[in-house]
């Protein structure tokens, strides 16, 4: 059969940047992105590996062009724009303590912003009663300020205020995590890859699981929620896929869930991976089932109604007392029509602080209430709510505005709000 | 609390509500004939309202 065309939607030739026009192309069951460059030719990206039905996973998430889109040449947000901004993400240091394989930050080296100037940003991006603030690096803990800006952040308005670690300096100094939750952190992101020390030596260059314990044992401490950050690569740690699930609901209430996130082509990288080596999404949820033999089934993990279908999914869970998973989400069918599935960033944002946050109150509680009842179940799903969740970046050889219109995820950066992968996408260098 | 069906007075009872597929239970008042419950507005608006938020969330 030859490739049939599924939709039409622009794209930037990943070698000389000009604009191009872009296909997704079905081909016995996958899904190819193919950009087509009058100056250098066509080249294409896996997108959809045909494990389950991608007409009925995407229904309703492309908009249309009605002119010729400037991005991401113009990013901050301009009118064709189709989300608000639900996260906000503040680079506060280049500075890295590890050296890893794959970095989209490609962070190491480099001279912190100073306090004074990170304040003045704050100032600017916070949206009172309502910002979400990811503060990330480089390392963010390699600052000795930060529960300062964390404390600065809260009062300047930021709702949350949410840390992207890879752990170690929570692991050293568990004192950190205390003064973090004090100065009013909300919840942590932990890049966590297996529970085997062969795919941190391969992605992070060091053995790192059991820093990785002494680290969610510091938060639990502290009384901060964590959610599981896997970077997941095509032959180093997808088999990880169920370990991991399965240690984090060990790890129920302090772990509020896994975030996944299929390895883009950005920033640091060995020699690119062959396009066919891309995990796609419906591969990630396919795994999940496989790897957890049913506990979590596909049909419990919704394509992203925040952002585009592409871009990632959410599962929605209660740990049981007895360690079983209550499902909450179930994904809709296609009925939903042209609009009825999507959801405000306002939406996403009280969705996933609720789940992420570990409220104080409840830090101590024998939890063991029935949770059938209509009590027992609120106090549970406070308690012990759970998320699977995936982000899949763009990069160049994959990029499709279709999906970057609808990313909810900003990068403040030169007082813009610039979505995640057009802000990736060109600081990155072509392989 | 009277029924204003039966004219019996009402008793609580455990009772289930379904939504969304989930089902929950409470002590609710019900009428020890009819069946008919009366639901306060302080558990419409309170335990009820937070169930409903929690399960359509997004």
């Amino acid at each position: 059969m030859p490739p049939q065309l599924l939709q039409s939607t622009r794209s930037r030739c990943p070698i000389c940047n000009a604009s191009i026009r872009a296909e997704r192309l079905e081909e016995d069951g996958r899904v190819f992105l193919r950009q087509t460059c009058p100056k250098h030719g066509s080249c294409s990206a896996l997108i959809w590996s045909g494990r389950s039905d991608y007409n009925s996973w995407i229904a309703g998430g492309d908009a249309g062009f009605s002119h010729e889109p400037s991005c991401p040449d113009n990013c901050g947000l301009c009118s064709d724009h189709l989300q608000e901004t639900c996260c906000t993400l503040l680079e506060v240091t280049p500075r890295c303590n590890l050296s890893c394989t794959h970095c989209f930050a490609d962070g190491g080296e480099g001279t912190d912003p100073g306090q004074e100037e990170i304040k003045i940003w704050i100032n600017q991006l916070v949206k009172p009663g309502k910002t979400l603030l990811q503060l990330s690096g480089g390392e963010p803990t390699l600052r000795d300020d930060l529960p300062e800006l964390v404390a600065y952040a809260r009062v300047a308005g930021c709702a949350f205020v949410q840390l992207n670690s890879n752990g170690i300096r929570l692991a050293e100094d568990p004192q950190l995590a205390k003064n973090l939750a004090s100065a009013g952190l909300s919840f942590v992101f932990m890049q966590f890859d297996g529970l085997d020390d062969q795919v941190y030596q391969a992605l992070r260059g060091r053995p790192l699981l059991e820093v990785k314990k002494r680290a969610i044992d510091a938060c639990a401490k502290a009384g901060l929620g964590l959610t599981l950050v896997p970077t997941l690569v095509p032959g180093v740690n997808l088999d990880q896929i169920g370990p991991i699930l399965h240690y984090a609901l060990s790890a129920s209430p302090v772990v509020r869930g896994v975030h996944f996130q299929p390895l883009g082509q950005l920033g640091r990288r060995p020699e690119p991976t062959c396009e066919e080596d891309r995990l796609t999404l419906d591969e990630l949820v396919y795994q999940i089932e496989e790897q957890t033999g049913g506990m979590i089934r596909a049909d419990q993990l919704e394509p992203s109604h925040c952002n585009h279908p592409l871009c990632g999914f959410h599962g929605d869970f209660v740990v049981l007392p007895d360690c079983r998973l209550m499902p909450l989400s179930r994904r809709r069918s296609s009925d939903r029509g042209c609009c009825g599935g999507k959801t405000t960033a306002d939406q996403n944002r009280a969705f996933i602080t609720r789940r992420w946050q570990r409220p104080a109150e409840k830090i101590g509680c024998d939890c063991q209430s029935e949770p059938r009842s209509l009590d027992g179940f609120i106090e549970r799903v406070q308690s012990h709510g759970f998320t699977v969740t995936a982000m899949a970046f763009q990069d160049r050889y994959n990029f499709d505005i279709e999906r970057l219109r609808r990313c909810s995820l900003h990068i403040f950066d030169k007082n813009r709000f610039v979505p995640f992968c057009a802000h990736y996408i060109k600081r990155d260098k072509p392989s | 609390m009277i029924c204003a069906r039966c004219n019996k007075e009402m008793k609580p009872q455990k009772t289930d509500f379904t939504y969304l597929g989930h089902s929950f239970y409470a002590d609710i008042l019900r009428c020890p004939d009819c069946g008919q419950v009366y639901i306060p507005e302080s558990i419409a608006k309170g335990r009820i309202a937070e169930v409903e938020m929690q399960l359509e969330d997004k």
